[in-house]
């Protein structure tokens, strides 16, 4: 049922500006880090010596977590905004399905949007990578682990995002909760560990980047949790 | 063009705006307050006024200029508003410039709370020297001066996309660069979207009188787009049908 209901929310969004904006993530992020190298190209190599590829992950990921962080709270912002738009919300429920399967629908949505940008990205750095002549030993664990860790950390914001987009009306709100949760994260480091803000970050470099992941995912769960009794609760004007 | 205005006042007066409005200055004041110094006097103050308005300038303040302007052209996009108001005797270049003024209000008001937020800080924190009013005033007033453009070109994407998020997503593609673009000396005067946090972290070497941007970038960077934008959207506005 949850796969139907998934068929029908892609149904929805096809030919809309929602694809492009997943796309558009993942090839600003290299397309700025292209100009990055591009003009600037010795001083790079000469800073990351011997571990290009290294570099050139640090590099993405520094651009690619604020973009994780707006572009999540866009992309949940527009896949509820379709509902709200067309004032469709009444209409979806008295379909002969339940809340939960609306909820999940929505949800399910953000997150494969989300997870093609991070695929996406994995795919343009490993281009770039190979097109800038970098050393054929391509470092696959790195890459992938750079790619989606930390999108599992996010996930917290991607519920709370999902969450106030469907039940607000009015995406002035969640919309400003998503800008100031970008800024919380680009001051993440002087939080401490225990705030979420910081968790994508440290899903990117530190060595307890497994569990930031596990935290970011166990957290993510509950805040649905809590977000799905809201809903389903929720009058529907 | 007073009742115009009266009129986006009322659409706004009970909005949920008033709420948004404080989230970056009260996360500036915390940032002014709890951030640690390296000098007293005076130049504490200067570094207190850069920690803000970088907290401040360097997305929030760009991006809050989208959502406003999203915000206000959302009553129009709902349940056919656009319909309603073009057909009163108003002139729609009117319109256009009543929005576009309402957002600089919106503006305006955040930037007095920002002046509110650094000021509060630094007498939370006990600084000796007196508070430099003409500098955070300056600071914010740049600041101010510099969103012209982006309120511009915002209102154009939010009064051509009906969707809340499009014209926010227009605004993040440009504003995410800043990142990149604000470390840059040659690309940074250049760059519009980064223009409100370099009006407003305090410089010590070039800047045009008080203010935090050389001259050429005032009138041809913010100047010069300010015009193309706010054309280009009063030519779309007016000629588009309803």
């Amino acid at each position: 049922m949850i796969g139907r209901m998934l068929s029908v929310e892609l149904l929805k969004i096809r030919r809309k500006l929602l694809w492009m904006l997943a796309a558009l993530g993942p090839v600003g992020v290299i397309g700025l880090q292209a100009v990055n190298y591009g003009l600037r190209y010795d001083y790079l190599m000469k800073l990351y010596g011997d571990s290009p590829w290294e570099g050139l992950l640090r590099q993405v990921g520094s651009l690619m977590l604020p973009a994780l962080f707006i572009g999540l709270a866009l992309v949940a912002s527009m896949s509820a905004g379709i509902e709200h738009q067309a004032g469709a919300w009444k209409q979806l429920l008295a379909l002969p399905v339940t809340r939960l399967q609306v909820f999940g629908g929505k949800v399910m949505l953000s997150l494969l949007l989300l997870l093609s940008s991070c695929t996406l990205l994995l795919l343009l750095t490993l281009g770039m990578g190979l097109l800038l002549g970098f050393d054929p030993q391509v470092p696959w664990a790195e890459i992938v682990r750079q790619s989606y860790l930390p999108y599992l950390a996010a996930l917290p914001f991607i519920a709370l995002q999902s969450w106030l987009s469907i039940v607000m009306a009015n995406q002035a709100l969640p919309l400003t909760v998503g800008t100031l949760g970008l800024v919380l994260s680009m001051f993440s480091v002087l939080m401490p560990a225990w705030m979420p803000w910081g968790w994508p970050d440290r899903a990117v470099r530190s060595a307890d980047a497994l569990q930031a992941a596990g935290s970011g995912l166990a957290l993510g769960v509950l805040v649905l949790l809590i977000g799905y009794a809201h809903f389903a609760r929720k009058d529907v004007s | 063009m007073a009742r115009l205005l009266a009129s986006e006042w009322i659409k706004l007066r009970r909005s949920i705006i008033w709420l948004l409005l404080p989230a970056s200055p009260l996360l500036a004041f915390v940032a002014c307050w709890r951030s640690s110094l390296d000098s007293g006097g005076a130049q504490a103050w200067r570094e207190v006024l850069a920690v803000g308005a970088m907290v401040h300038g360097y997305l929030f303040l760009p991006l809050l200029v989208g959502i406003f302007a999203a915000l206000l052209c959302r009553f129009e996009h709902a349940s056919g508003g656009w319909k309603q108001l073009l057909a009163l005797p108003v002139r729609p270049a009117a319109v256009y410039g009543a929005k576009l003024a309402a957002i600089m209000a919106l503006a305006a008001i955040l930037q007095l709370l920002m002046c509110a937020a650094i000021a509060g800080a630094g007498l939370l924190r006990g600084l000796d020297a007196p508070v430099p009013w003409g500098m955070i005033g300056m600071s914010a007033f740049g600041g101010w001066l510099a969103c012209l453009p982006l309120a511009a070109l915002q209102l154009l994407a939010s009064t051509a996309f009906q969707s809340f998020a499009a014209p926010l997503a227009v605004n993040v593609v440009f504003t995410l660069p800043n990142m990149l673009v604000a470390n840059s000396r040659d690309f940074a005067p250049w760059y519009p979207w980064v223009q409100p946090l370099l009006a407003m972290v305090p410089q010590d070497t070039y800047g045009f009188g008080a203010f935090n941007v050389s001259l050429e970038t005032l009138l041809a960077v913010i100047g010069g787009s300010f015009l193309v934008f706010l054309c280009s959207g009063l030519l779309y506005f007016v000629r588009r049908a309803v």
